[in-house]
C-alpha cells in the first residue's frame, strides 16, 4: 500500500497549485482553501483505488471542487456571503505600499472576481485557466451544454461589469 | 456575418468551440472589419490578463508539507475485505448446502402441525362437534382420552380465569393421534392439542392461519398447539396461566 501512496504522490501532488487556486477562488480565504485542499487530497488518496487512470489533474480538481462545496454548505448558508481576503502569497517585500499599475489592475481583477457568485467563479476558472472544453464542463458540473454556454456568457459579462466599476474603459 | 453576431460569438470563438461554418464566417468578417478585430484583441488580452491574475494564487510553501503529512497519516493497511478472502466462498457453499439439506430432511414441521390443527379446530366448529367426551371435570375426561391414546395427556381443568373445560376429543394430526382439550371463554372456543414429543420437540411459534391465531410450544412432557380466535393479549394470558399450572403441577 506504500506503493500506492507513492504512485499517488507522483501523479497528484504536482497539481497542488491548481488545486489550491481552485479552492482559493471558491472559498475566498487562504486558510479555508488550505484546509479544503488537505481534506481533498486525503479523500483522493483514500479513493485512489477507484481512479482508473486518465486525467489526474481533472480528477483531483473535481475532488477539490466537491470538497469545497461541501465545506461551503457546512460553513455558510448563503454561499455568496463569504468574506474575501485578498492576500496573495508573494515575498513580503512586495506586499506593501508601492504597487505597480499592473499589480493594481491584477488585484482589482481578483477582487472583482471575488464579488461574483460562486458558480460564475467556478466556471470561469475551469474554462479559462484550466482550459476545459464545454463538454468537459457539462459533464463535470452536471449541466446541459446550453447552460454551460449561457453561464459562461453571463459570468464574463458580470466580470466585465464588475471591473468597469473600478477600471473605467479607456477606449 | 454582421458585427452584432461577431460580438455574440467572439468568446465562443476564442474558446475554440465555434462550429466550422460560423468560424469561417467570423474570420472572413474579421479580415475586413477593424473594429471587430480590435474587439478580438481586447478580449484576447483580457483573457491573458485574467489567467495571469488568477495564477497569482499559488499554494503557500507550507501547504505541500502539510498535505504530505496528512496523507502519511492515512492508514496504509489495505482494508480487510471479507469478500476478498477466497475461503469465504467455499464456506458459503457448504453452509448453504447444509441448510438446504436440513430444509429437505426437516421441513417446517411446526407449520404443518399448525395447519392441520386449524383444520381440525374449524371442522369442530362447523360441525358443532366440539368434543367426543363432554365434561368440565378432568377426572372424567382424562381416563377417557388415555384409553383411546397411547399416552396420558396432562389435564388442566381451569387454565386461566374465565376459561372452563368443555371436554376432550381425539384428533389425528400428521398421522399422529393427539389429545384435544376444548375450553370455552364467553363466545371463544379454544382447542389445545397435545401429544408426547416422540421424535422431536415442536418449536415455539405464533402465526395466523385462516383467521385463527395458532401458537405452538413444547415442554418435556408434551408438544402443544393452541388454536383460537383470541386476541393477542388474551392469548398470551391464557398461555402464561396454562404453563404456570403445568409447571406447578396443578393439573390432573
Amino acid at each position: 500500500m506504500r506503493e500506492q501512496q507513492g504512485r499517488f504522490e507522483e501523479l497528484v501532488l504536482p497539481h497542488l497549485d491548481a488545486a489550491y487556486r481552485l479552492a482559493r477562488l471558491l472559498l475566498k480565504r487562504d486558510e479555508d482553501a488550505q484546509d479544503v485542499v488537505q481534506d481533498a487530497y486525503i479523500k483522493a488518496l483514500k479513493g485512489f483505488e477507484r481512479f482508473r487512470g486518465g486525467d489526474a489533474r481533472a480528477w483531483i480538481l473535481m475532488i477539490v471542487r466537491n470538497t469545497a462545496f461541501t465545506w461551503l454548505k457546512k460553513h455558510y448558508a448563503d454561499r455568496n456571503v463569504v468574506p474575501f481576503d485578498e492576500a496573495v502569497h508573494q515575498p513580503s517585500t512586495e506586499e506593501s505600499l508601492s504597487e505597480s499599475a499592473y499589480e493594481e489592475r491584477s488585484r482589482q481583477l481578483r477582487e472583482a472576481l471575488a464579488r461574483l457568485p460562486v458558480e460564475f467563479r467556478e466556471i470561469l476558472v475551469l474554462r479559462d485557466v484550466e482550459g476545459w472544453s464545454y463538454k468537459e464542463l457539462a459533464s463535470a458540473l452536471h449541466l446541459p451544454l446550453g447552460t454551460v454556454m449561457s453561464r459562461l456568457n453571463r459570468a464574463r459579462l458580470h466580470l466585465r461589469e464588475e471591473i468597469a466599476k473600478v477600471q473605467p474603459r479607456e477606449s | 456575418m454582421k458585427c452584432e453576431e461577431v460580438h455574440h460569438f467572439i468568446d465562443t470563438y476564442l474558446d475554440g468551440e465555434l462550429d466550422f461554418a460560423r468560424r469561417v464566417e467570423l474570420e472572413e468578417h474579421l479580415a475586413v472589419c477593424p473594429s471587430c478585430r480590435s474587439l478580438l484583441e481586447e478580449r484576447q488580452a483580457f483573457r491573458a490578463f485574467f489567467v495571469a491574475a488568477v495564477q497569482e494564487y499559488k499554494a503557500p510553501p507550507q501547504l505541500e508539507a502539510k498535505v504530505l503529512a496528512a496523507m502519511r497519516r492515512v492508514p496504509t493497511k489495505e482494508k480487510f475485505s471479507l469478500w476478498r478472502q477466497p475461503w469465504i466462498y467455499a464456506t458459503a457453499v457448504v453452509v448453504m448446502s447444509v441448510c438446504l439439506a436440513l430444509k429437505i430432511l426437516f421441513p417446517d414441521a411446526e407449520k404443518e402441525f399448525s395447519r392441520q390443527a386449524v383444520l381440525r379446530h374449524s371442522s369442530s366448529l362447523s360441525t358443532s362437534h366440539f368434543v367426543d367426551v363432554a365434561s368440565p371435570n378432568p377426572v372424567i375426561v382424562k381416563p377417557w382420552l388415555t384409553a383411546r391414546l397411547d399416552f396420558a395427556p396432562p389435564l388442566v381443568g381451569s387454565p386461566a380465569s374465565g376459561y372452563s373445560l368443555v371436554g376432550g376429543r381425539v384428533d389425528v394430526i400428521k398421522n399422529r393421534s393427539v389429545a384435544t382439550l376444548v375450553y370455552k371463554h364467553d363466545q371463544d372456543v379454544v382447542s389445545l392439542f397435545c401429544w408426547p414429543p416422540d421424535k422431536e420437540h415442536l418449536s415455539t411459534s405464533e402465526r395466523s392461519l385462516d383467521g385463527y391465531r395458532v401458537s405452538t410450544w413444547s415442554n418435556a412432557q408434551c408438544n402443544y398447539v393452541l388454536v383460537s380466535k383470541l386476541s393477542n393479549s388474551a392469548l398470551h394470558d391464557f398461555m402464561d396461566s396454562f404453563r404456570v399450572r403445568i409447571q406447578s403441577g396443578a393439573y390432573f
